[in-house]
């Protein structure tokens, strides 16, 4: 690793001297390395002083994540450990985010960029977003990433890099040889490339707070369940509430379709599917007009796009399809909230 | 706090870094070289190892990396090693500190010296990965030096100055190196590291052992038997070394600060010059809160801040001194000694201060930042106003209470998602009926039917897409009839049906830490039974009972497992094996085949995977002789709900064991949608053969040779990113191990399926 360099100024900080970066990500894009080397530009390759960390937890791959990057002048220290909350730069790795999480949380007028991975304009990821307004970026991470073989985050470090007006665009070529270089030297040149696209090809717009959305400060959300009105011990009682929660955002953009025509309901998919989304009733079959279990489709709320059960189906009744080509919420059949007695 | 000094040209060279504290814990251990690693995989302190291993498989070090059964086996090993007169090293977090508790005065009591990074979080239960400080003031009576490093650079620091510490021949103690679980453990930050590690090396020069259980010309009893009148005097030289190893610490942090230009105090004492308010706190929240005295200061008041770097032995001389003049302190723990009216830290102080003369200081406990709860510099700055306020009236209104609980919302109810699942759902369709030839015949098993077995699993479980361990399950269930409890042990499938206050689980579910399943399944099923009798639960009440644990499980936790198959205890043991711990990162468990890579059996230059052959549960529980074994893929449903009706049955005279490999395409690098392929490979190629042990009488359900459908494994592994290089030419010797081996077990099965006797 190289020495720390001469030391760069920060054109802005907070109240602290911390320039702030957030990424809002999902589980499997990377924001993870996209973090680290940006910490690493900016600490080997800039001589600043920072700190680059995530969310932690159990999460697997598809769930939301966190990455933060502080960063602060070469001779301050970085002291505080808490998670960012009000930063200048606030990058959305998958607009799938917004549905599940308040990505939003804590972007300011006038303070944040925010960046968004889509194909929309600027104004229409302000809308989309619902922001009240301020800087806002917009680049098609995932075009770029396919076209240089590379992946999103590094589109999206790149588009970071031009957000924060002093990130060099050098020491992040440096960090990424040096995240990638001895394991995966083929993939270089199709990284740098989606690195130097994210910055160039990225595009701001300033939108006024014009009152259209409110404002949205961060908010430390305290959880309903407290030491007042717990179960003693833990204990859930709402069994199987998990049901509540919504997956799609652990899809990567396909689908499986049901082409009933095709059904012969012998059941394989059900036993596939990792995630439980097939619903079935009982009825009578048109065909052969025997009684039996019948598939009615796919809850989508619960479907990761594993793609399992299109690899079994031996009758071509499931086939992979682009998420964008489909209403998802008018194909889904839901699975009924009340417990399945038995006839 | 160490900063980072101006480097005068005589010092070695250092070169910045930008690391985690896991990160540079590992490279501080590669520069010590120790000769012994012993450990075992728990979040968040796995890092270490995973990274120790990834240098090693490049060659950037020798440390011989030994991984435990479990952390108790891993205290065992270091134990063992440090006997045998070499430097050793350990690291761990949480329960993986209390799994090895019971050997921590062995290693003190003994006198051999060894270094254990503790990366602090959260003890069970509930189950809660984050970082607070229960697990190490649970270990400040074990007789281990306890060092505290506040930040990734301190990690470093301590790391390299641990050894020299415990080595000193006045001290000859094991000491702990403690740092935030998370917070420090997993920040990328700058540090400054010693560019050549025989600049380390000179600093600690050579490891002289005492004794050594490996000289056969000195013989030595290590470990005698020794009651009173001995023991005492035993104890009496233990606290003499703690004691003087005071005087060693401020010693190496001096020739330590000559070296590195880093200089550490006992206490890192901040602003307290003439402070009358102050807060006492501990490693990474005390940085942070030295923000809040920043602000305090700035309005004017005599704030200030202690954080201990040492905490055993505990500085009380220090610690009276800094507080000679402080008259409100407020102690804020990260953890509780529940009952005691303050946290670990608290007692300590009022201790120390006890009987000073004119001592005036007034102390309030708070508990804080639980469970890795997030600490800010707000939460540093209530509490110094505390502290102020203490100060100014002289009187302490509330000595001890919790900061940042919260009551919740008092009329929320949580929403109800399912009625209870009526046994009617669950019954009526699969059985078993005895044949001609005495032998069990299972009906039912119709894949179209079995949707209608309402499943035991509710949607929205949080498992990576793709995952086996939903599918095996719900496959095994389509063959259980009626109602069912379930134990899960730690793990993928643990986790990612429970994060609070969310539940997959639509019948009742116990999860206990996956040393110990087994016997609390024990525990369940004898106090059904119990209860039985005693007319508490009606005598016709009938629920089957059905323990769930990983591969990995049944490294650390197979000791209870063979426990419930001597006692003929009556329930479903489920081991999903998907080859590794998961759920910690995809470290190797003993499963793991030869070659393999995972996070702690690399393949590089220097290493090829994994380095010896995988163990066989399926024939461990053989072994124990209990009603029924089997083996089961999902790729082959039918076989797999068939062997779970039969296990229904057989789990009524005794203990059942099944064991199922389970998909993961995370950590097997393989496509999500490929599940069955590849599963059906493993078993075409003779590595997960499919058979059922019946009351000891073995029968294959399927012969790929029979069927014509054997393949070499290559033709499995060239299937999965964890084993592609495998099949490299620098790979072929240990390819060929590989297949002889499975080729070995196959006609050993082979030959105990012709013969009931074997
Ligand atoms: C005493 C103790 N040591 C270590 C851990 C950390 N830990 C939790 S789950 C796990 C791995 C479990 O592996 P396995 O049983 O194979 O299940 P998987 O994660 O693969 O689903 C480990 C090491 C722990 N919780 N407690
Ligand atoms: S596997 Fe295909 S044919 Fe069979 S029930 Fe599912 S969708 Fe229908
Ligand atoms: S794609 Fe995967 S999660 Fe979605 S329905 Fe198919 S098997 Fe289930
Ligand atoms: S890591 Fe593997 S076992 Fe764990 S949830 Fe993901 S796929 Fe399943």
């Amino acid at each position: 690793m190289a020495k720390g360099k001469t030391a760069v100024r920060l054109p802005v900080k907070n109240e602290l001297g911390f320039f702030e970066i957030r990424m809002e990500s999902i589980g499997g894009l990377g924001a993870n390395v996209a973090g680290k080397i940006l910490t690493e530009a900016a600490i080997l390759g800039m001589g600043l002083n920072g700190a680059g960390f995530a969310s932690y937890g159990s999460e697997k791959k598809g769930t939301p994540v966190k990455a933060f990057i502080r960063l602060c002048e070469t001779d301050q220290l970085v002291r505080v450990n808490s998670p960012i909350e009000e930063p200048h730069v606030l990058a959305i790795f998958h607009e799938a985010l917004a549905k599940s999480v308040p990505v939003t949380s804590g972007a300011v007028p006038g303070k944040t960029t925010v960046i968004l991975n889509t194909r929309k304009s600027p104004r229409e990821a302000r809308d989309f977003l619902k922001l009240e307004g301020g800087k806002i970026g917009v680049v098609d991470a995932m075009e770029i990433a396919l076209a240089t073989r590379s992946r999103v985050n590094m589109v999206m470090v790149g588009a970071v890099a031009r957000a924060s007006g002093f990130l060099d665009m050098k020491a992040l070529e440096a960090a990424v040889e040096e995240a990638f270089g001895k394991k995966y030297a083929a993939l270089m040149k199709g990284n740098l490339d989606a690195l130097r696209r994210g910055h160039d090809e990225v595009r701001f717009e300033e939108i006024k707070a014009d009152g259209k959305y409110a404002p949205t400060p961060f908010r430390r959300e305290e959880p309903k369940l407290g030491y007042a009105n717990a179960p003693i011990g833990g204990a859930i009682y709402s069994v199987g509430n998990m049901r509540f929660k919504d997956l799609s955002t652990s899809r990567t953009g396909v689908i499986p379709l049901f082409v009933v025509d095709k059904c012969t309901h012998c059941g394989e998919c059900d036993l596939s599917c990792p995630d439980y989304c097939f619903v079935w009733e009982k009825g009578t079959d048109p065909k052969t007009k025997k009684e039996g279990m019948m598939l009615l489709g796919i809850d989508y709320q619960f479907c990761k796009g594993c793609m399992r059960c299109v690899e079994v189906c031996k009758f071509g009744a499931l086939v992979a399809a682009k998420e964008a080509d489909h209403d998802v919420e008018k194909i889904t059949v839901r699975q009924s909230i009340t417990t399945k007695a038995k006839a | 706090m160490a900063k980072a000094a101006k480097k005068a040209d005589a010092r070695p060279a250092q070169t910045i870094v930008v690391q985690t504290g896991n990160e540079v814990a590992a490279t501080a251990a590669k520069h010590v070289d120790y000769h012994i690693m012993g450990y075992y995989p728990i979040t968040p302190s796995t890092e270490i190892a995973e990274t120790l291993d990834a240098m090693k498989a490049e060659g950037e070090h020798d440390i011989r990396m030994i991984p435990g059964d479990g952390e108790h086996g891993a205290a065992g090993i270091c134990f063992g090693a440090t006997s045998a007169g070499g430097r050793v090293f350990n690291a761990t977090s949480a329960n993986g500190l209390l799994f090895a508790f019971e050997q921590l005065p062995v290693q003190s009591g003994t006198r051999f010296p060894m270094v254990f990074n503790i990366v602090t979080r959260s003890v069970s239960g509930p189950l809660d990965i984050r970082g607070d400080h229960s697990d190490i003031m649970l270990a400040m009576n074990t007789g281990w030096i306890i060092l505290m490093a506040s930040d990734a650079q301190a990690v470093y620091d301590m790391n390299v100055m641990a050894p020299k510490i415990g080595e000193e021949m006045s001290i000859r103690l094991p000491v702990m190196v403690a740092f935030d679980g998370f917070f420090t453990s997993h920040q990328k930050r700058r540090i400054e590291v010693f560019e050549d590690p025989k600049t380390v090396q000179n600093f600690l020069g050579p490891f002289v052992p005492t004794v050594t259980s490996v000289d056969p010309r000195r013989p030595v009893t290590i470990g005698p038997y020794m009651n009173d009148p001995d023991l005492i005097n035993n104890k009496k030289q233990q606290a003499d070394a703690m004691v003087r190893s005071h005087a060693v610490i401020k010693k190496v942090f001096a020739e330590f600060e000559a070296l590195s230009g880093r200089r550490y105090e006992i206490l890192d004492l901040y602003r307290m010059e003439d402070a009358e308010a102050a807060l006492f706190i501990v490693n990474s929240a005390a940085e942070t809160a030295k923000e809040a005295v920043d602000a305090l200061r700035k309005e004017g008041k005599k704030v200030g801040l202690i954080r201990p770097t040492v905490i055993r032995p505990f500085p009380v001389e220090e610690i009276r001194e800094a507080l000679s003049k402080v008259k409100g302190l407020v102690v804020a723990d990260r953890q509780d000694n529940y009952g005691a009216y303050g946290g670990a830290m608290t007692i300590e102080i009022k201790a120390a201060i006890q009987g000073v003369k004119g001592n005036r200081t007034m102390v309030a406990s708070r508990i804080y930042g639980i469970g890795g709860k997030e600490f800010f510099v707000e939460d540093g700055v209530t509490m110094l106003r505390e502290a102020v306020e203490i100060a100014k009236t002289g009187e302490v209104k509330v000595p001890y209470d919790y900061l940042g609980a919260n009551a919740g919302e008092t009329a929320f109810v949580p929403a109800m998602a399912y009625a209870p699942i009526p046994e009617a759902a669950v019954s009526g369709f699969t059985r078993v009926e005895t044949g001609a030839d005495g032998k069990m015949v299972v009906r039912g098993v119709n894949y179209r039917a079995l949707t209608a077995r309402e499943k035991r699993i509710a949607p929205g479980h949080g498992a990576c897409p793709g995952c086996g361990i939903f599918t095996n399950l719900d496959t095994f269930l389509k063959g259980i009839e009626g109602f069912v409890t379930v134990l899960f042990h730690t793990g993928c499938g643990m986790v990612v049906t429970t994060g609070f206050p969310y539940t997959a689980h639509k019948v009742t579910y116990v999860h206990n830490l996956f040393q110990n399943g087994a016997a609390t399944m024990s525990g369940i099923t004898e106090m059904f039974e119990e209860r039985k009798k005693r007319g508490e639960i009606p005598k016709d009440e009938k629920i089957t009972f059905i323990m769930v644990t990983g591969d990995g499980g049944h490294d650390i936790g197979i000791g209870p497992s063979l426990g419930a198959a001597a006692r003929g205890n009556r329930f479903i043991l489920i081991e999903y094996d998907n080859q590794g711990y998961q759920n910690t990162g995809s470290q190797l468990s003993f499963t793991v085949p030869l070659g393999h890579s995972t996070s702690t059996s690399n393949f590089g230059p220097f290493q090829h995977g994994k380095s010896t052959h995988h163990k066989d549960t399926a024939q461990i529980f053989n072994a124990a002789h209990i009603p029924y074994v089997f083996t089961a893929s999902e790729s082959i449903p039918r076989d797999l709900i068939r062997k779970a009706v039969k296990a229904q049955k057989y789990a009524e005279e005794g203990l059942v064991f099944g064991k199922l490999i389970s998909y993961c395409p995370l950590a097997w690098r393989t496509e999500d949608q490929l599940a069955w392929p590849i599963l059906q490979a493993a078993v075409d190629c003779c590595f997960f053969p499919l058979y059922e042990i019946e009351r000891g009488i073995t029968t294959i359900n399927y012969d790929p040779e029979e069927k014509g459908k054997r393949v070499p494994v290559g033709e499995w592994l060239k299937t999965m990113g964890k084993t592609r290089h495998m099949l490299r030419t620098e790979c072929k010797p240990v390819l060929d191990a590989f297949q002889a081996e499975v080729d070995r077990r196959w006609a050993r099965l082979k030959e105990m399926h012709k013969n009931p006797l074997l």
